[in-house]
């Protein structure tokens, strides 16, 4: 049995949910706690993905990151990075389609927390960055857990985008998802099951830990 | 409710022991280091492939990573730079086109198989067919490969216009979106009857009659080199192999035969 598609899924869906949790956390706030020009618009277009067909964001991100493509023509002459059809490609997929997932509840977690409370912490000498670690995180904890585990998850069965734009290579870009697509389509029945079983496995026991550790307090 | 316990710390800490070592470590890689072609072939051949590239493997040294896709999403990803030495189309147009714009070497596009596609009927069914004009009839459902874009759902229609009987059972067909759904379609008893290719028909569930070739134009199916592979030489040996002597007889066993 090869174990690749499990490795690379687990690798891919972390790296892929530290990215979403990164910028998720900013956008998130900024959307929460400030008001700015075009905010509609930001929100409209960070949760496209959750409403657009997977293969079509795929064909997208495949276009903008292929070596002909605007980022992706950059990303290859200046950096030295390839993306399509290599594991950053299926990264690049599960960022962008579990994005959504995390600044959705994320953002909800940070109004959640008043303005009168963060007012007093300022009146009391705290810095922005003390209101936030100090008053702001601690309090909004529980919903950016509760996002962060939907990313991952989200992540982690990320399918039709990362068939685009990373592709079914076995041993260099073949997830978990796309493994048992491949099983199936072939008439390969008995690994088709078998990664069914290991997918299942591994997704239950993630979102068990999670479900536990979301009763501790920050 | 408790702080942080020592627990939950510790749970952290052995996710993060089991996982970190992951993401730094190289990737025990099958395409990683050994010499290797990458095959992207239709769906369809799966089987075929892999028993052939077995045998290319323990006469040639290199290993042989079969990527299977629907034939449109492969050529899509070739025009893209993916990163394969052999493209195995379902339909010889994508390589043509593929070829003009130079994505493919022009001379080394080869045909590997004539596709034929058979009238199926479901075992069981109530449903008896003698030829194609006999769909005309009835009320059940007819499941083909979608004639916009799979192969043999354009041979399927052209057959069904042949036989002249297009315009009475159109509005009773349901299409796949490749022909292995379309098979599905028929095993699970959804439609009793369909055409299909002589390739997946050899299932327990169906039963099954050839239709004449003059009846459509001819299903062929190309591979080519790509042109940015690295490893030239043994992709082009490797789709010499799959029409030599040694790989004919299993692709004539999975259905895939080549034109006389």
């Amino acid at each position: 049995m090869d174990l690749f598609p499990l490795y690379i899924t687990v690798k891919v869906s972390l790296i892929a949910t530290a990215c979403t949790i990164t910028v998720g956390l900013v956008l998130a706030w900024v959307m929460a706690k400030r008001a700015f020009w075009g905010k509609g618009l930001l929100d409209a277009l960070i949760m496209q993905p959750l409403v657009i067909p997977p293969t079509v964001l795929g064909y997208y991100l495949l276009v903008a990151f292929g070596s002909s493509g605007p980022v992706g023509n950059f990303l290859e002459e200046t950096l030295g990075i390839e993306v399509v059809f290599t594991w950053k490609g299926a990264v690049v997929a599960a960022f962008i389609s579990s994005l959504p997932l995390f600044v959705k509840p994320a953002r909800a977690a940070f109004e959640g927390v008043g303005a009168d409370i963060e007012n007093a912490a300022r009146l009391l000498g705290k810095t922005e960055f003390e209101v936030i670690r100090t008053v702001t995180l601690p309090l909004a904890w529980r919903g950016l857990l509760a996002g962060a585990v939907m990313a991952f998850a989200r992540a982690t069965g990320e399918f039709g985008a990362t068939l685009m734009i990373a592709g079914n290579i076995p041993g260099l870009t073949q997830t978990l998802p796309i493994a048992i697509y491949d099983a199936v389509q072939s008439g390969d029945y008995a690994t088709a099951n078998t990664l069914v079983g290991i997918i299942t496995l591994f997704s239950f026991s993630v979102l068990y830990v999670a479900g536990r550790f979301s009763r501790v307090r920050f | 409710m408790q702080r942080i316990s020592l627990t939950s710390i510790s749970i952290l800490f052995f996710l993060a022991a089991a996982v970190l070592p992951l993401l730094f470590s190289t990737v025990p890689s099958l395409a990683g280091d050994k010499k290797h072609i990458t095959v992207a072939g239709a769906a369809d051949l799966a089987f075929a492939l892999k028993e052939i590239a077995a045998e290319f493997e323990k006469e040639t040294g290199y290993k042989v990573v079969l990527s299977m896709g629907s034939t449109g999403m492969l050529a899509k990803q070739i025009e893209h730079g993916a990163p394969f030495d052999i493209f195995f189309s379902a339909d010889k147009g994508y390589v043509d086109r593929l070829a003009a714009k130079g994505l493919v070497l022009k001379d080394t596009v080869e045909i590997y198989a004539r596709g034929r596609i058979v009238l199926a009927t479901r075992k069981g069914s109530g449903v008896s067919l003698k030829g194609l004009r006999d769909l005309s009839g009835g009320s059940f459902r007819i499941a083909i490969a979608n004639p916009d874009h799979a192969p043999y759902g354009i041979a399927a229609m052209e057959a069904l216009k042949s036989a002249g009987v297009w315009e009475q059972m159109k509005s009773r067909l349901v299409y796949g979106e490749n022909i292995r759904q379309a098979l599905q379609y028929i095993q699970a008893g959804n439609a009793p009857a369909g055409i299909i290719a002589l390739s997946v028909a050899n299932v327990p569930e169906i039963d099954y009659s050839v239709i004449p070739a003059e009846l459509h134009r001819p299903i062929d199916q190309a591979a080519a080199v790509v042109a940015t592979s690295k490893e030239e030489r043994i992709a082009r040996d490797f789709i010499k192999y799959v029409n030599g002597p040694k790989g004919t007889p299993v692709m004539e066993k999975y259905g895939f035969t080549l034109p006389e």
